[in-house]
């Protein structure tokens, strides 16, 4: 067998978080955990590295046996699609160890190993290739992030921390079911290439759809099963946020990619409208509720539905531009909103308010920090140039190409983000320096740059040059349009 | 019967007998143990349990029936056991201490738990509707007594006489309906009797006695509508019991349903809708109920009234895996439900007793490793993943599916996730609240190695089923 190089990606967090336990300084603890993490993206920047870009094919495959007598293997494997979000996850690891540097001043080493241990299941879901062991890694998630938001999290953390809990947990059952019942359609297996072959009755697709719908729907979140992610959110530390908003949400998106279209492709096309729609709802809802807020953290989470609104409409585009669009617009969005929680959680390091009543003139103060807010909230608003411009526009072609109407309610979202982030920035930073008066702003150290900085040049370079971003998943969308549509429109 | 005609009987049944004997030397040993040095009884106990597991492995190995059909030692019987030893053992070393503060380290509570243990192994290997009786009477009039062991509290005694009482009436139920059996085909051995009907298996005669032995059996296992003295009895009883009852007489009560029901004459007459009604009602109740809770105690009995109904899916389900799956939800479950009773226990020292939730806050704060340890077990309990507690409900819902019932593992799953909400509301309380006292848990070393013991089961079935899945199966009969 080649070198795992996978699991040496999923374990080194968890190794971390080990490590971490028997730690005394907390200190000692932050730059264990900054190794280990640093260490993890080495990896997966080696994986992208050897990664062959020409085929569709699962890479870096490993295969070993677990339960024999239930068919479930310790299978792990990478294509196009899951290559990024392995990518996206073991860049934000670090990142978020920085950002709880000093947020988080109590029970450091606690926190760092529900984070540690948080990133090795999150890593254990984008790259495995067994349904038992994606759902393990898929559910024992809610443990490190229940005790993250409810015991670092705001004054509303415990009833934010049961929100999430209950509402994924709840959410996540008839997924399993749904699990089940494929393995017996599969005869008694839970590799997901070879249930991707199945070919199953529209009724039973059907079902598994919703089952599954159910699960996905309430990670991404649509609406209506959006509710849990402000509280989680607001509630959440900066670190928190980040990891939810990053990474999190990707995974109810990537739950459609890797589930329901290529297993239920007949469902999948038949629903597709309805799918859409609820997207376009949750662009222009999301949009805005996200007007309508005072929190910065509010703001940014209700972005993040609308936002994710963009990514599920263009997979149930169900075409070339949707797809790849849609694969692209969930990185850029871990990108562009992982960085945009990072900014609000350092401003409210300095100055513990999150209203943005209280801010305003703020560019005279921090002219750093105020500079490179910019560049993420115009990159949230997908101006050309910028990651999400790209995506956003390959989604929306994509969309028209689907459905004209669903489409031009899409772009309507697209005006609603330029209108609330421009005003949530306005509002914050230029103006009179009111802020001055009232709180010792400082502006942005060495270490908050060092997290900042590389997020800025997925930026631009996502934004200028996408072809290295596309080439990956794009012998991997082809391959799964063709799934969708041999078997599901197929003769 | 001849001497020697006899011997292969008393081989089959040599570790019952040594539990006995052993208990019997304890009881009058046992008077001569100078106070203070209850130690020896806890280690004699433990030795005698230990001798006996080792007559069952040795002894074991293809099914060896004894006694004219009466009693078997087979896989599954010995399956069974080691969940028995386990138990009892885990038990002693929680005891130990417990006993010395609640000053009842008498040697009768240990040689109670024996006779109990060994009217356990009977009701394992019964196959003869007589022979579990004995056994099941030997055992629950042990846990009567014991559960009245706190003399001078009030609630141990209302507890005890509860449980008697409709202990006694449900024994009762279930003797008329073997009464009912015997008339109507001449036997009470479980394999003749299918032999023995002639005719329509859904006799009104042969479903009326079905439907009492149901009632008699359904009392041990706390199920619905039979589970009235469970809160009761769980709160009121010394905690060590407590825990001992909720893992070990309710294995017993599910290894004599098992065999009860899968026999083909039951399993012919459409039991398995009553027990699917029973199973989500069960399950129904004990969640909700849980809900509210505030004790402790209270709150763990009606969590093991749903876990008993979870279980009770899993004979739904029937057939090899719905068995196998019902073995290792027992197994997993004695690792599990003793770990978060014998944190429970340790918190029992000086006035603090430990019961009440809301006295837990902060707990983590204070004692991290502890709460970790009480965590694993909550999440195991609510069946979060990798936790063992996960893979029990998986396998029994994967039996579930298998036969088609869909319907009822989404019951299940959705009851599970109403579970989940009071095991979480615990950890909330542990680890999200301020502490407002000191805590002095008792964490003898009898205690921690209690609790390794179980942390590594709940951990370690968790993530490497695949050897206890087999053993459950290789075990689990009729398939």
């Amino acid at each position: 067998m080649a070198f795992p190089l996978l699991s040496l990606i999923v374990f080194v967090p968890a190794a971390g978080a080990a490590v971490v336990m028997f730690l005394r300084s907390d200190d000692l603890v932050r730059w264990v955990a900054l190794g280990f993490t640093v260490l993890d993206l080495t990896l997966a920047i080696a994986m992208l590295a050897g990664f062959d870009t020409g085929t569709s094919e699962m890479q870096f495959v490993e295969k070993r046996p677990w339960v024999p007598a239930l068919g479930i293997t310790f299978a792990l494997g990478v294509d196009g699609i899951s290559a990024l979000f392995v990518f996206l996850t073991a860049l934000l690891g670090w990142i978020s160890v920085l950002a709880s540097w000093i947020a988080i001043d109590r029970k450091v080493k606690q926190f760092m190993v529900s984070l540690l241990t948080m990133q090795a299941l999150m890593l254990g879901v984008f790259s495995a290739l067994d349904l038992f062991l994606f759902y393990v890694c898929w559910e024992a998630m809610l443990i490190p992030m229940y005790l993250i938001i409810g015991i670092w999290g705001g004054d509303g953390r415990v009833y934010a921390a049961f929100k999430f809990f209950l509402y994924t947990l709840a959410g996540s059952l008839l997924f399993l079911i749904g699990i089940i019942v494929l393995y017996f359609e599969g005869g008694r297996t839970f590799d997901i290439l070879a249930l991707m072959e199945l070919d199953l009755p529209f009724e039973v697709q059907s079902w598994l759809f919703f089952a599954f719908l159910v699960a996905f729907a309430v990670k991404v979140p649509m609406v209506p099963l959006h509710t849990w992610l402000p509280d989680a959110h607001v509630q959440a530390p900066t670190a928190g946020s980040i990891i939810l908003a990053g990474v999190l949400l990707k995974m109810g998106a990537y739950g459609f990619l890797r589930f329901s279209l290529p297993m239920l492709p007949e469902a999948s096309v038949h629903y597709s409208t309805l799918m859409m729609a609820l997207s376009a709802l949750a662009i222009v809802y999301g949009g805005l509720l996200a007007l309508a807020q005072d929190d910065l953290k509010k703001l940014v989470a209700y972005s993040s539905i609308s936002h994710m609104g963009f990514v599920t409409l263009g997979i149930f585009a169900l075409n070339p531009l949707g797809l790849q669009g849609s694969i692209l617009q969930m990185f850029n969005h871990g990108v562009t909103t992982g960085a945009l929680f990072l900014f609000v959680g350092l401003i409210y390091e300095r100055t513990h308010t999150r209203s943005i009543a209280d801010y305003g003139g703020l560019m005279k103060v921090a002219p750093v920090y105020t500079g490179f807010l910019a560049l993420f909230v115009l990159s949230s608003m997908a101006l050309p140039g910028t990651n999400a411009f790209v995506g956003e526009l390959l989604v929306l072609s994509g969309g028209f190409a689907a459905n004209l109407a669903l489409g031009a309610v899409a772009v309507l979202g697209a005006l609603l983000g330029a209108a609330y982030l421009l005003g949530m920035y306005r509002k914050v930073a230029l103006g009179p320096a009111s802020v001055g008066a009232r709180f010792k702003v400082r502006d942005v150290n060495g270490r908050e740059m060092v997290a900042i900085l590389p997020l800025a040049v997925f930026v631009f370079w996502v934004g200028l040059y996408p072809k290295p971003f596309l080439a990956i998943i794009d012998s991997s969308v082809t391959h799964l349009l063709q799934q969708v549509y041999d078997k599901g429109n197929g003769p | 019967m001849t001497a020697v005609a006899l011997l292969p009987s008393i081989l089959a049944s040599l570790p019952e007998i040594i539990v006995v004997t052993g208990a019997c030397i304890l009881l009058i040993a046992g008077q001569f143990v100078p106070k203070g040095r209850d130690a020896v009884l806890v280690w004699s106990s433990v030795a005698i349990v230990l001798l006996a597991a080792l007559g069952t492995f040795t002894l074991s190995g293809g099914a060896q029936p004894a006694y004219a059909g009466m009693f078997v030692a087979d896989p599954f019987s010995v399956f069974f056991k080691s969940v028995f030893y386990l138990a009892i053992v885990l038990t002693f070393l929680l005891s130990r201490n417990y006993a010395d503060i609640e000053g009842i380290g008498g040697s009768e509570y240990y040689v109670l738990l024996l006779l109990a243990l060994s009217g356990m192994m009977i009701m394992a290997s019964a196959t003869d509707l007589l022979s579990i009786y004995v056994g099941l009477e030997l055992m629950v009039l042990c846990t009567y007594v014991l559960t009245g062991f706190l003399r001078r509290e009030q609630r141990s005694n209302e507890a005890a006489l509860k449980y008697v009482i409709l202990g006694a009436v449900s024994t009762g139920i279930f003797l008329y309906g073997v009464s009912l059996v015997y008339g109507l085909t001449g036997t009470t051995q479980l394999d003749r009797m299918a032999a023995a009907v002639t005719g329509d298996p859904l006799d009104p005669g042969l479903l009326l006695a079905v439907v009492f032995i149901v009632a008699g059996l359904v009392f041990k296992i706390g199920a619905v509508p039979f589970h009235m003295w469970v809160p009761d009895v769980y709160e009121g009883a010394p905690t060590t019991i407590t825990a001992f009852m909720s893992v070990g007489p309710k294995a017993a009560g599910f290894a004599v349903i098992l065999r009860v029901f899968l026999n083909p004459l039951v399993a012919g007459s459409n039991v398995w809708i009553i027990l699917a009604v029973i199973a989500v009602v069960t399950m129904a109740l004990g969640s909700f109920v849980a809900l509210v809770q505030d004790n402790f105690k209270r709150l763990l009995a009606y969590s093991s009234i749903a876990h008993a109904g979870f279980a009770i899916f899993g004979i739904v389900a029937g057939g090899a895996d719905g068995v196998a799956s019902v073995m290792l939800y027992l197994l997993i479950y004695t690792f599990m439900n003793l770990g978060i009773f014998g944190a429970v226990i340790m918190m029992r020292n000086g006035n603090f007793s430990g019961e009440v939730i809301e006295d837990y806050a902060g707990f983590a704060k204070l004692h991290p490793g502890l709460a970790l340890l009480m965590l694993l077990y909550l999440f195991s309990l609510a069946g979060i993943p990798p936790t063992a507690g996960f893979f029990a409900k998986f396998y029994v819902l994967v039996a579930l599916v298998e036969r088609g019932f869909v319907l009822l593992a989404v019951i299940a799953v959705l009851l599970s996730a109403v579970a989940a909400y009071f095991y979480i509301r615990i950890v909330m309380v542990m680890f999200m609240r301020e502490p407002e006292r000191v805590f002095e848990p008792a964490l003898t070393p009898l205690v921690g190695a209690a609790l390794a013991v179980t942390a590594a089961g709940t951990v370690g079935i968790g993530l490497f089923p695949a050897w206890f899945l087999k053993l459950a199966q290789q075990s689990a009969f009729g398939g």
